[in-house]
């Protein structure tokens, strides 16, 4: 690799910057606060006037997400979230890592051979993403009843791998191109396999690319819904869908229950981000320039 | 080995003798093959064969295309399982709506579709509801995105330089796209609500009388883009920050020897490293806001009457509600129509622009 | 080549494969072991159901039939059922619907119709004659009141009156409501009972406190609101509520059973009609600000009372068991129940009409002979006294005769002793499969009512020539 670069263009902004920077952050943050609050409260502390910001904090709304009894005076039985989250967790990883894996390839592919029509195909891959959901549905859900994919892991998974790789390869595309082509020929020039200049030289240059796509990935998969609540069984449900039974019914919203959910829901997502967002904010390129 | 870069020439080249030779690379025969077998079994064949059938056909075609492109044609071939898995997924549905938008057709009843030409699509182009929903949703998506684009970008250049907590302050700009809907959907109508809302309630400290955020369509309306653009301006701020981050050091420092002002630098330095991510940014955004559909549904259920219904609100009722699954695919592909040609042109201009630079 | 063999060898299997898969049907349930698939919404009386059948239900005929029920959250559960029907799924053998739904998904050819099962079967013939005949004709039947029959009730569910009766039977409030309007404050539910719209009016006016000012001797921390009832967008949240109104002064819906004669321009919009709606717009005036938004459905009226922001509201009965539940509560202990107001006309009668809400159940039509048989067999296990009594005893509601007229039934729930005389003046919204349509344009044109956007007179134009172009598109008007 090239020699004599300064890394990358993060520079120092030093506390002054973090003052600004927490008070934003703060209030950006404050609804989803006040979700993880309410996830501590009991369901009368919840919506009380004036709102409380200091409560006796309760957990019993962890435990209810898990246990708890569905009619009144009954005992508590076994809710199926810990099935929930499972599904949710295995399904969004296994595609968000298969969606990155195709459309690295084809984004260097589209990136480094061209083929006539190149912009062509980059387009129809985006249009995949144009269409109301809605209407084709029927279709999917006709297709996935036909092939025995409906109602398993397979069906939603084939799906949201789908659903990811227009992003995943406009989005690596759009990495690759900034790279300069150098390094690479440089690379062949000294011998390397066509193997060997993606995975060791191309690759690791960006890192940042693969996390930051990563991360949008996850996200739009974890809280995909119309998808799932029509292809997924009973075994195979994702937590978006089955958070819904907290609203409606018998109450207008179990807002602790809720809550809880949501905060639980949102640990996995924000673990992943934070280890990958060491990653994203090393920079792009290192040194490497910009063609 | 070195590449040698595909070109017209080389194509020819590799071109089989004739074209129904049948050999393993040959993937024009297994073209024609799957191009007879496909219409023949949808058409004679009950849907299950006829599936396995078509799988199998298409399955045909892949191979020999692999086999003819191994070695010889990395583009393709990096491509090509990108491309497969899209055509399974999304393609085909997509063809088959396209089908049904030509027939009258309702998906909730036994009667088999009858063919109708355009009829749906004039329907559809009659209808002032579909005119006037798409207004709604023309103001919905220049607003958010708008703000997104706005937002996003200041929420980046606030953290583009490295300082004390940068990370964890990060996180919690980022956390508001995590959340699933159903809980954005609850609390946010929460947040609004006059009685209980913490704005009316924060509001109510100073006026002393409730506040009603969303008894307007001017106001519902702007309940809706706070936050959808809440939601998804960290979008935008992460795309943009991984391009500020990526601006080589060594451009800045000389820049700030030739002591050129922050605006210069920020249009001949920064610009060019963030503008395809901004690009990007502003693309997803639009295709997703043109769709909007939950935060609506959720928030004000188009209200009040029917001031902020937009047109994924629409499709919904006629696809699912009304089951009128002919003029609801119809309508969508007039969507798709209106969504291809906006970014098409988006991306002449811009690839102008960079033409000029 | 080797590789290309193999290649070859799996696409013929694959192709076999699929003749084979073509030829032959589902297997079908085993003989001994049935499984009936259910679709249902996750709420208390579904899963009170599969609780009694999971303890209770063993199959006269022998086999080991479970109800395997698929709880589906209530925001989606019309989706996730309008896709599984339509698909061509086969999923269910049984489901949960709205009765709006029965023409939409009758028409579709996806819900049983039980006529020849009815006829042969004197058990389930006894069942008809004790289910109450309004519950019959809107549940059951389709066209709507005819003698076509495709379900059985699940959660029969109807309006009524919540109210605090801590603030309507203290002293002081007595005292000033009968000083202002010169009447007694209604406290007991027998006096709830004979109110009227005027008397509701009143109540609205009279509860109506803000911050500060005293409730029942207690100062408030929170403005206080008299009434509140379903003014909402979604689904049917104001449609509900207006019917009521509409047919209490003698004015109509469209009525399907008089197809195709039957006119929506002149009866929906009708004088009558219109003065029935702006009876129920006048009365929004006492309702928490939400109302002004168009979006105070019914979970948000229930948020409301189960917060103490409002005295008295008019809700299903599912409702109930979370407002006396402390947990969920703070007015736990406060509240008591009452049927819905009427109409009183100059002789002092109450003229009372209001419309039916709950749930039947249906037998899907893609069942073999075996499965149905189980299945009828289940519903009538469901249907008998002892087990309506137990659903009861849970919380649900029955609407057998012989269950709701028995002295004990009202000790169950402090709501019972208004159900049953209830149910002798409920009508169903149409069953037709335009309902979506009828219904979501006329929530549209309520709402912008309800929003100050139009006066009622406008809506109902609008709505009466919507609904009679639609319905002479489809052949309904002639």
């Amino acid at each position: 690799m090239a020699k004599g670069y300064r890394a990358r263009g993060v520079r120092q902004g030093g506390w002054g910057r973090t003052g600004l920077a927490a008070v934003v952050s703060v209030a950006y943050f404050f609804p989803v606060l006040w979700i993880i609050l309410t996830a501590f409260k009991t369901h009368n502390d919840a919506l009380a006037t004036p709102p409380k910001f200091l409560f006796h904090p309760t957990i019993e709304n962890f435990i209810a997400v898990f246990r708890r009894s569905y009619i009144k005076g009954f005992e508590a039985v076994d809710t199926g979230f810990a099935l929930f989250f499972f599904n949710s967790i295995f399904v969004s990883a296994s595609s968000v890592v298969i969606a990155l894996a195709i459309g690295t390839l084809a984004a260097y592919g589209f990136s480094r051979f061209p083929l006539r029509g190149n912009d062509t195909y980059l387009f129809i891959i985006l249009t995949t993403r144009m269409l109301p959901p809605i209407v084709v549905i029927i279709p999917i859900f006709l297709m996935f009843r036909v092939a025995g994919l409906s109602g398993g892991y397979a069906g939603v998974m084939l799906l949201y791998t789908a659903f990811n790789l227009p992003f995943a390869i406009w989005m690596m595309k759009s990495f690759f191109d900034e790279l300069s082509g150098d390094v690479e020929d440089a690379a062949r020039v000294d011998g390397s396999s066509e193997t060997r200049v993606f995975s060791r030289v191309a690759l690791p240059q960006v890192r940042a690319g693969l996390a930051a796509t990563a991360v949008f990935g996850l996200i739009l998969t974890w809280n995909e819904f119309l998808f799932a609540l029509l292809l997924t069984g009973v075994g195979t449900r994702t937590v978006p869908v089955a958070m819904a039974q907290t609203i409606g019914g018998d109450i207008g919203v179990r807002w602790g229950l809720l809550a809880a959910i949501e905060t639980l829901f949102l640990v996995p997502v924000i673990v992943v981000s934070f280890l990958l967002q060491h990653q994203l904010l090393r920079g792009v390129t290192f040194g490497t320039i910009k063609r | 080995m070195t590449q040698t870069p595909v070109t017209t020439a080389t194509v020819a080249a590799a071109r089989p003798a004739t074209w129904w030779t049948p050999r393993w690379s040959n993937w024009r025969l297994a073209l024609v093959v799957a191009a007879v077998v496909l219409p023949a079994s949808a058409l004679t064949l009950p849907v299950n064969a006829a599936f396995w059938l078509s799988l199998a056909a298409a399955t045909l075609v892949a191979v020999t295309a692999v086999v003819d492109a191994w070695g010889r044609r990395r583009g393709p071939l990096l491509v090509a399982p990108a491309l497969a898995l899209l055509f399974v997924t999304n393609l085909f549905p997509l063809m088959w709506s396209l089908g049904l938008s030509f027939f009258r057709y309702r998906a909730n009843r036994g009667a088999a579709p009858v063919f109708a030409g355009f009829a749906n699509y004039q329907t559809v182009f009659a209808s002032p509801i579909v005119w006037d929903r798409l207004q709604t949703t023309a103001l919905v998506v220049i607003l958010t995105v708008g703000t997104q684009m706005i937002v996003g970008f200041l929420l980046a250049l606030l953290f583009e330089k490295e300082f004390p907590g940068r990370r964890v302050l990060l996180m919690l700009v980022l956390t508001p796209m995590m959340l699933s809907y159903v809980a954005i959907g609850a609390f946010f109508r929460y947040y609004y609500e006059p009685t209980f809302g913490l704005l009316s309630q924060a509001v109510r400290v100073f006026t002393g009388r409730p506040f009603i955020l969303l008894d307007t369509p001017a106001r519902a309306l702007a309940g809706i883009i706070v936050a959808d653009a809440w939601m998804w301006s960290p979008f935008v701020m992460l795309l943009v920050l991984s391009g500020l981050v990526s601006v080589p050091a060594y451009l800045y420092e000389a820049a700030e020897v030739d002591r050129a002002s922050w605006w210069r630098r920020f249009w001949t330095i920064t610009f060019p490293y963030i503008r395809s991510l901004l690009l990007l940014a502003l693309l997803f955004r639009t295709i997703e806001a043109f769709k909007i559909f939950d935060v609506v549904f959720l928030l004000t259920e188009g209200g009040p009457g029917t001031s902020t219904e937009t047109i994924g609100v629409y499709v919904y009722r006629l696809a699912f509600q009304y089951f009128r699954t002919g003029e609801s695919t119809a309508l969508a592909y007039i969507l798709l129509f209106i969504v291809v040609v906006l970014t098409n042109l988006y991306l002449y201009f811009v690839k102008q622009r960079s033409a000029e630079a | 080549m080797r590789i290309q063999w193999r290649i070859a060898r799996a696409l013929i299997v694959v192709a076999v494969l699929a003749l084979v898969d073509a030829g032959t049907p589902p297997a079908p349930a085993g003989a001994e072991d049935i499984v009936l698939h259910m679709a249902v919404p996750d709420w208390p009386p579904t899963r009170i159901m599969k609780d009694l059948a999971d303890k209770q239900y063993k199959a006269p005929s022998g086999n080991k039939v479970t109800l395997e029920p698929d709880f589906i959250p209530w925001p989606n559960y019309y989706e996730r059922l309008a896709a599984s029907l339509t698909s061509g799924e086969k999923k269910y053998q049984m489901a949960v619907s709205d009765s709006q739904w029965l023409g939409a998904f009758i028409e579709g050819g996806y819900y049983l119709k039980l006529n020849k099962y009815i006829d042969a079967d004197p058990q389930l013939q006894a069942i008809l004659r004790d289910i109450h005949p309004a519950v019959v004709d809107a549940y059951m039947t389709y066209p709507y009141k005819s003698k076509n029959y495709y379900g059985f009730p699940q959660m029969p569910d109807l309006l009524v009156v919540y109210y605090r009766k801590d603030v309507f039977c203290n002293p002081a409030e007595q005292r000033a409501f009968r000083a202002r309007y010169r009447y007694k404050l209604p406290c007991t539910p027998q006096e709830m009972n004979n109110a009227d719209w005027s008397m509701v009016r009143d109540i609205g006016e009279f509860f109506r406190r803000t911050a500060g000012e005293k409730l029942a001797g207690q100062p408030l921390t929170d403005d206080f609101y008299g009434i509140a009832y379903q003014a909402g967008k979604g689904y049917d949240f104001a449609s509900m509520q207006i019917n009521g109104f509409i047919w209490q002064y003698g004015a109509d819906i469209w009525d399907e059973t008089g197809v195709p004669h039957a006119h929506a321009v002149g009866v929906v919009n009708s004088d009558a009609a219109v003065k029935a709606f702006d009876h129920y717009l006048a009365l929004t005036q006492y309702m928490p600000p939400v109302v002004k938004t168009g979006t105070m459905d019914i979970f948000k009226v229930d948020e409301l009372f189960r917060e103490g922001k409002v005295a008295w509201i008019i809700q299903w009965i599912g409702f109930g068991e979370s407002t006396i539940t402390p947990k969920t509560s703070k007015v736990a202990d406060k509240s008591a129940f009452a049927m819905m107001p009427g109409l009183r006309g100059p002789d002092g009668k109450i003229t009372r009409w209001s419309n039916i809400g709950g749930q039947p159940f249906i037998l899907t039509t893609w069942n073999n002979e075996k499965v149905t048989r189980e299945a009828l067999d289940f519903c009538k296990w469901w249907l008998s006294k002892d087990t309506q009594i137990k659903f009861a005893k849970a919380g649900g509601q029955s609407a057998l005769k012989s269950v709701y007229d028995a002295p004990e039934y009202n000790t169950f729930r402090p709501w019972n002793h208004a159900f049953g005389p209830s149910l002798d003046w409920q009508k169903d919204v149409w069953h037709v499969p335009e309902f979506f349509e009828l219904l979501v344009e006329q929530q549209e044109e309520f709402n912008k009512a309800i929003t100050g956007q139009e006066t009622a007179k406008q809506a109902l134009d609008t709505i009466a020539s919507f609904q009679e172009k639609l319905l002479k598109e489809s052949g309904k008007i002639q």
